[in-house]
């Protein structure tokens, strides 16, 4: 019997359920599909990189070769001085395959519903859950501070960098205050925006499965292709942001150093044109 | 009054004010995004290129959409 409204609905998880205890530790579900997930993408990405060859042949370890190198000349077009930019690139594309794939996993039918441990969910996303994101956050901005500190030579250089005049005139220190909390909240921001777009993604998924009935895998299906693409796209936010904020600062800081050496607009490195380029198709 | 909320459940009707209006701020924002974005590359087609940087800011933007919608779980 096709019932659209049945007394219980779709079954919506927002916060994670614990598993088992260690001590008096509790075990969510999403911090053990994170060990699983890290596990399989540690064996996998070896794997992948004892494969890496010349004349690459398609398949994953292209992928993959491919996706480092989308993050590197991201990496590197961000800030002005590539040698700075290079120190900087491998924990950005760790951070990227692993918020791309853990994202990735949580699709897979083994997550959620479909194997329980008492009440809860065996497995949840590791980013679908506020815990991991925050930390996942709090990580990539204390990356961001100590490198603009180092960069920028010294505490005092980097905290100077918020003040636009002298710290005396009233005005100049509310707005350098105002900074300051602003870049606090980037830690509330990037880990809310990667848990929410997961998280509601697997509501959504969960409530068209629901709706869908006995034709449950066709009307999840669509939803379940849309969050394919909503976590590639938001490993690719998170880390852009990331590399965003850590290079204003590092760029502030080198740009205070070199000051005066040398016009930035010179032959090679021609600004973005906004008028007719030579070869632009305008019909 | 208590006769109204017990015929009226008036967390459901809460619930859907917040999505409601909570999604027009956003959805505007996107719009106005893509629209700007559309409209540069059809002045100068080489413009094409800051797709990903369109994208960066429509998930700024979608971040207060998905506040609403996630703002409605705590609503009891």
């Amino acid at each position: 019997m096709i019932s659209l409204f049945a007394d219980s609905g779709p079954a919506i998880h927002v916060a994670p359920g614990g598993v088992f205890h260690i001590g008096s530790w509790v075990i969510t579900n999403s911090i053990l599909y994170g060990w699983v997930a890290s596990a399989i993408l540690t064996i996998l990405l070896v794997w992948t990189a004892r494969r890496v060859i010349v004349k690459p042949r398609g398949g994953f370890v292209q992928f993959v070769e491919a996706g480092v190198e989308f993050i590197r000349n991201l990496v590197e077009n961000a800030f002005d001085d590539k040698r700075i930019a290079r120190k900087y690139v491998p924990y950005f594309v760790t951070l990227f395959f692993f918020i791309l794939f853990n994202t990735w996993f949580g699709l897979l039918p083994v997550v959620g519903d479909g194997f329980h441990s008492g009440d809860t969910p065996l497995f949840r996303p590791f980013t679908g859950d506020l815990n991991s994101t925050f930390a996942m956050a709090i990580v990539t901005m204390v990356v961001v501070y100590t490198a603009s500190i180092r960069e920028s030579g010294g505490l005092k250089k980097y905290i100077k960098h918020f003040f636009v005049g002298s710290p005396k005139n009233p005005l100049y220190l509310i707005i350098a205050l105002l900074e300051m909390f602003t870049d606090l909240t980037r830690v509330v921001s990037l880990s809310l925006r990667l848990f929410l777009n997961v998280a509601i993604g697997e509501m959504v998924i969960a409530v068209f499965s629901y709706l869908g009935h006995f034709a449950a895998p066709l009307t999840a299906l669509p939803f379940t292709l849309i969050e394919l693409g909503v976590g590639a796209l938001q490993s690719y936010i998170f880390v852009i942001l990331g590399v965003m904020y850590l290079a204003i600062a590092v760029n502030h800081a080198n740009h205070d150093t070199a000051h005066g050496e040398k016009d930035h607009l010179t032959e090679d490195e021609q600004p973005e044109t906004i008028g007719l380029a030579p070869g632009s198709a305008r019909g | 009054m208590a006769i109204f909320a017990d015929a009226v459940n008036l967390t459901v009707v809460g619930k859907g004010l917040m999505v409601g209006l909570g999604f027009i701020g956003p959805s505007i924002g996107i719009g106005l995004i893509g629209g700007s974005y559309l409209k540069s590359v059809g002045r100068n087609p080489e413009a094409a290129k800051f797709f990903g940087q369109a994208l960066v800011f429509v998930a700024i933007v979608e971040l207060f959409g998905l506040l609403a919608f996630a703002s409605t779980f705590i609503v009891k």
